[in-house]
């Protein structure tokens, strides 16, 4: 059998979007194609666009006019203007929470993200066996989940019977009965050292896949002209993964200033509420959940979300624009 | 035939109409199933157990259908929570946790979505038959929500063994002063030349929580007074405060805070703390936790604050309420006096739960007087009787976890002051710092506008610059 040729297909009847024009509505043959039509698209769209609708798009709109109300639950409000947002930024609490985020982003990108770094090339230094086994060993603890780690680590913590405090007490001779949960100071350190067993190896991934990827001919060729390891790594390895570095720098941010589950299930001790003593493991989202959800004020939650949301979109920028500057710079 | 749009579209077309004929059939085998009559829903595990097996004799005599459900505390509030306020279907009856009351009459009386007992429980002239300090903690603005289930008289549960080896003569530890000088001698005697403290004298969690309410409330202090006002920066509250400072820091520290679960398991085996405070459900818990224990225990009066002062206090309870959707609230009253208030059936519930029933008249059933093995042979029963009427009432209130956080604030810059300074200006400071925190809590009260009016939230923004001032 012949085909006929491809000049005899009859044209589409009417013009068809560019988007759907990939595949043509006609067969070789020139027979239509069941079921295709140029509206196609957009029905395959249609349940992505509804679930926006529904769960994004009117929540993002309700929780902007439930900023200007307080309320007792969903069914009671009262308008209240810009009192929340008042009452939000004058609260020594919500300071509090601003506070042990920020310090816990800080230490987040100061620790965290130099550990990654450091373990994805020690992993990529060598070529061996292990290498898989390393690695898959590093990323385990993020699959557990923040509300594992949080039930483990408060086991570690416990004084005198902690795996934490056996083992300072064992190396230092010191902590055996320090309480990490129960002492204002020493909250945030428990936080970040959790924190750090859960994410290292996930950004560890991230590093590893970039360093991967670096040209090896630049490398060689440094190397050619007497760059040592560390000119290396600073004038080659570090502009070759910049633009990870950048993203995983983003992402570690906003995660950080989303951090709730893991200080609030580490700290749910002795009845508490999950915020530490003195408020020492509140953080942002903490002090949001603690307003909808514990005091029922949905109206100052929704404030907290909008500040919150402003402060990750302008630190975000920021750290867009610092490192898109330093990459041009390189 | 091929399907035009490749296989991945048919396979996730295929899931999509599986899903929903196995939910459309999930919907239809819930309609076929019988539809109870009422719904009770409860977050203690032991609590439906019992209820369960008390429930066939009560379905059989009244002709009915009533379904138990089990669900975690902090699930069933929240989801009780959003369901009311959406106006979904919520259980006939609801058993809530003590403290929990309070985000329910948040707003407006009228607005509460339980209902309102009072005239009931003083129609059927039950009020006179309970522990009435029990109605206040189940009480908003003098309407009663839910019936206690409990009294929960607060007591020290000690190692019998250690404590008769060590000398220790329970019946002088009368006040927490002479409690807090024992305590230092056995701590003093049973430090190795390694600084390791073999023996303390009490468990007291590190962070205040709820020891240092339930200390504050036998002290006679209050985390919120009866106007709805924070109240925590009272005398009574600076004296506890100080005392627990003492109690926890510092070189004369004689408590260690041994946790909950295994590690608390683990301190009281190993005799680490001789005292542990201990209302009448945690009773049950170390039964439960701790059989290796069972001989080498006992119960004893709380200290006093001062001599010939109240030797209690109490800590949780919980509380049956009827959501004003409940569909029979008559049968529901029923079942309510049925589980709660019948005294034959107290007796035998007290010897499985040790939990002392709020109703006087069942604590002459024969139970409560049992010598129990586990705890030396003592009649707990017989002490948490003696315990019940003084039993120190509590205000409920939305705000009572903010109250109660806040003052374990201050009582956390109160541990770092003393750290830093010792005993020098310490009441001062523990001074200013309750007040402080009490105003904050206060600011967030007045924010109320369902209690205090429009002008509420202005007023709570102008107290917050004046008490930054």
């Amino acid at each position: 059998m012949t085909l006929p040729p491809l000049s005899s297909v009859p044209p589409p009847a009417r013009a068809i979007p560019a988007a759907v024009s990939a595949k043509p509505l006609y067969d070789r043959v020139g027979k239509r194609r069941p079921l295709q039509s140029p509206w196609a698209p957009f029905m395959f769209l249609t349940p992505y666009f509804l679930v926006t609708a529904v769960f994004f798009l009117y929540p993002l709109i309700y929780a902007t006019v439930l900023a200007f109300f307080q309320t007792n639950g969903a069914k009671s409000r009262v308008y209240v203007g810009l009192n929340n947002f008042l009452f939000v930024l004058h609260d020594t609490d919500f300071r509090r929470a601003m506070w042990n985020t920020t310090v816990f982003a800080i230490c987040s990108i100061c620790i965290q993200l130099p550990l990654s770094l450091g373990l994805a090339m020690l992993l990529n230094a060598r070529d061996d066996k292990l290498k898989s086994f390393f690695r898959l060993a590093i990323f385990c603890p993020n699959l557990v989940g923040q509300a594992f780690v949080g039930i483990m680590f408060q086991m570690f913590f416990t004084a005198r019977y902690g795996l934490f405090n056996r083992a300072l007490q064992a190396l230092t001779y010191w902590g055996l009965e320090k309480n990490w949960l129960a002492d204002p100071n020493l909250v945030m350190p428990a936080i970040v050292i959790a924190s750090l067993w859960l994410y290292v190896g996930f950004n560890m991934i991230y590093f590893l896949a970039a360093l991967q990827s670096v040209d090896q001919s630049l490398l060689e060729a440094a190397r050619i002209d007497g760059a040592g390891p560390f000119q290396t790594f600073l004038n080659v390895t570090i502009p070759a993964i910049a633009p990870v570095t950048t993203f995983v720098v983003v992402t570690s941010t906003i995660y950080s200033f989303q951090l709730f589950e893991l200080p609030y299930v580490l700290l749910n001790v002795n009845g508490n509420q999950g915020y530490g003593p003195k408020g020492s493991g509140q953080t942002v989202v903490g002090y949001l959940y603690h307003s909808a959800f514990e005091n029922g004020d949905l109206g100052t939650a929704a404030a907290v979300g909008w500040i919150l949301a402003f402060i990750i979109i302008i630190i975000s920028l920021i750290q867009i624009r610092v490192s898109g500057t330093m990459r041009s710079d390189s | 035939m091929e399907f035009p749009y490749g296989k991945a579209p048919l396979a996730i077309l295929l899931l999509a109409v599986l899903m929903c004929i196995m939910l459309g059939s999930i919907g239809v085998t819930e309609e076929v199933q019988v539809k109870p009559d009422l719904v009770y829903a409860t977050f203690s595990k032991e609590h439906a157990e019992i209820y369960r097996n008390a429930l066939p004799a009560f379905e059989k005599a009244n002709n009915c259908h009533i379904q138990i459900q089990l669900v975690d505390q902090r699930a069933l509030q929240n989801r009780l929570e959003s369901a009311m306020e959406a106006g979904a279907d919520v259980p006939d009856m609801v058993e809530i946790l003590d403290g929990t009351l309070g985000v329910f009459t948040k707003g407006p009386i009228e607005d509460v979505g339980f209902t309102d007992l009072t005239e009931k429980v003083h129609q059927t002239g039950l009020y006179d038959k309970i522990v009435q300090s029990r109605f206040i903690k189940w009480s908003s603005r003098g309407h009663i929500f839910a019936l206690p289930h409990d009294v929960h008289p607060g007591t020290l549960c000690y190692r019998a063994d250690l404590v008769k080896q060590m000398g220790i003569d329970v019946d002088k530890l009368t006040t927490w002063d002479e409690f807090a000088k024992v305590g230092r001698e056995v701590v003093k005697n049973s430090t190795d030349k390694n600084g390791i403290i073999k023996h303390y004298m009490i468990d007291l969690p590190a962070d205040g929580s709820d020891s240092l309410k339930l200390l504050l409330l036998q002290n006679g202090g209050r985390l919120i007074d009866e106007n709805g006002q924070a109240a925590f920066d009272s005398d009574a509250a600076l004296e506890t405060v100080l005392w627990y400072v003492h109690a926890t820091q510092g070189k004369d520290r004689f408590s260690f805070p041994c946790g909950w679960g295994q590690t608390l398991a683990k301190a009281m085996t190993d005799g680490l703390c001789l005292f542990y405070v201990c209302p009448d459900w945690r009773t049950a818990q170390f039964q439960a936790d701790e059989p290796n224990l069972s001989g080498k225990l006992k119960l004893m009066k709380l200290p006093a604050w001062q001599p010939g002062g109240i030797r209690t206090s109490t800590w949780g309870g919980t509380g049956l309420t009827f959501p004003k959707t409940c569909r029979n609230f008559d049968l529901a009253w029923k079942l309510a006096m049925y589980f709660y208030y019948v005294p034959e059936q107290l007796g035998p519930r007290f010897e499985k739960m040790n939990i002392l029933p709020p109703l006087k008249d069942a604590w002459t059933q024969p139970e409560f007087s049992y010598p129990r093995p586990f705890f030396s042979g003592q009649p707990i029963g017989k002490l948490f009787i003696e315990l019940a009427p003084q039993v120190p009432s509590e205000t409920v209130s939305p705000y009572i976890t903010d109250a109660r956080d806040k003052f374990s604030e201050s009582y956390s810059d109160c541990t770092l002051y003393y750290q830093d300074h010792g005993d020098d200006g310490l009441r001062e400071y523990a001074k200013a710092d309750l007040k402080r925190c009490a105003d904050q809590v206060r600011v967030i009260i007045n924010r109320n506008v369902f209690l205090s009016g429009p002008q509420g939230v202005a007023k709570a923004v102008q107290e917050e610059e004046s008490n930054k001032k």
